[in-house]
């Protein structure tokens, strides 16, 4: 089962949750238990690590193909740089120029020179680590400093981690805010997207972006779960009640918890009634996709 | 393969390129960016004959002043003035061997008193980081 914590919004609380669910959830597994793996997939500030304190047993090396080019073959057509997406190649005084900080490795370029001028070879973006905090499985991607593309880096830490392949694990995916690329990458193949929200015009403008994405490009199940919940909760609501959308959960705004997480705790080890509302929810998003796989 | 053909006005062998942020002829503001400017006056300098093209790469997601740069290289242009240029438009213009003067004053007309009097700075380095034209 692959579950994907996303939001828009950023700063909603998505690594809150999806430490402390993953935490929770695999404390609650009892024999033959499953394997829990908490991936932190927001590789350009992975910070789940921080409340986890993971023991970091594997490291590997995450790479992708970028071009290279033989510019005593390349006649200065242009082609590459016509074809590139990206405006990481131009043809400057009869030769391409290549701008790497631009190129996403999509390989256009070098299925398209017909001098066959470009090769590619793999180059470095990102680190990829894995471990373990307890009986919960971490593990993580971290993008290069100066690279413009997280994809590759996501997609090289879900692939290492064989992350859905085995029904007998359970993947709790940090996605990164937003709506673009790296989210996309993140809940590719997922099972469940739960979607945290805060009780803001904000919350409420990214939620509906994050719907959009989850429900009508990728018609995946999903839910909200509500922090920093208070009397502004009518706006999240509403809109959930338009689109039929669960509320499965609700963190309440609080000074405790806000000074709980910026100490680098977990909610869970601090707060019962809340460690007992983390067990639900994941009960509650299995039941959901039981209901959803049952009506199918 | 041949190289790149290049789209060169017939009877101009030299043609200005300046950016400017309006599309008002010789009295058009001039733009302090390049990659993200607003429009591209091509002059010829003898008889002052323009035409103004809109940037193609001023919405573009990533590397606006390689692109804008590009369209300098396909349009044969032989000097570029500009308020700033960056490191990767520089790159190209240098490579293409495309000269960069920078003009901070008010207007094409001005831009072209000032060429013509050889009082612009030449651009011999980029003078701002990249994405500095970012909105």
């Amino acid at each position: 089962m692959v579950i994907t914590v996303a939001s828009g919004k950023g700063g909603t609380g998505k690594t809150t949750i999806a430490v402390n669910l993953a935490k929770t959830t695999s404390d609650i597994q009892t024999v033959p238990a499953k394997t829990v793996w908490l991936l932190d997939c927001d590789v350009e500030e992975p910070n789940a690590g921080l409340f986890l304190e993971p023991q970091i047993t594997e490291e590997k090396q995450s790479s992708r193909f970028l071009p290279v080019f033989d510019l005593d073959i390349c006649t200065g057509c242009g082609r590459c740089a016509e074809v590139c997406e990206y405006n990481a190649i131009a043809v400057a005084g009869g030769k391409a120029m290549f701008f790497k900080e631009l190129c996403h490795a999509c390989g256009s370029c070098t299925l398209n020179c017909p001098e066959g001028a470009i090769s590619e070879t793999p180059q470095p973006v990102g680190t990829l680590r894995r471990g373990e905090a307890g009986n919960l499985g971490f593990a993580e991607g971290i993008l290069e400093i100066g690279f413009s593309s997280p994809v590759a880096v996501i997609r090289d830490l879900k692939k290492w981690m064989s992350c859905g392949l085995d029904p007998e694990e359970i993947f709790i995916l940090d996605a990164s805010p937003g709506t673009a690329c790296p989210v996309v990458e993140s809940l590719r193949n997922s099972d469940f997207a739960l979607l945290v929200t805060e009780p803001t015009p904000f919350g409420l403008h990214d939620l509906k972006l994050i719907t959009q994405l989850v429900r009508d490009a990728f018609s995946m199940p999903c839910a909200v779960v509500i922090n920093k919940s208070g009397e502004n909760d009518g706006i999240i609501e509403e809109f959930c009640r338009e689109r039929n959308i669960p509320i499965l959960m609700r963190v309440p705004l609080s000074r405790k918890i806000a000074e709980t997480y910026s100490a680098g705790r977990l909610l869970i080890t601090q707060d019962a009634p809340l460690m007992n509302q983390f067990r639900s929810l994941f009960e509650k998003i299995t039941l959901e996709l039981e209901t959803r796989s049952a009506a199918r | 393969m041949t190289s790149r053909p290049e789209k060169v006005i017939k009877g101009r062998d030299m043609q200005i390129a300046i950016t400017i942020e309006e599309n008002k002829g010789m009295d058009s503001k001039t733009s302090s960016i390049f990659g993200r400017c607003e429009y591209f006056m091509f002059i010829d300098p003898e008889t002052e004959e323009f035409t103004t093209e809109e940037n193609p790469a001023k919405n573009a997601r990533g590397g606006a002043g390689i692109q804008a740069a590009q369209l300098m290289v396909d349009n044969a242009i032989s000097i570029v003035i500009s308020g700033h240029l960056g490191p990767k438009a520089h790159a190209v213009l240098f490579n293409a061997g495309i000269a960069a003067y920078q003009f901070q004053g008010r207007t094409v007309r001005e831009a072209l008193e000032a060429y013509n009097e050889k009082t612009l700075t030449s651009l011999f380095e980029p003078d701002v980081s990249a994405h500095s034209g970012q909105a």
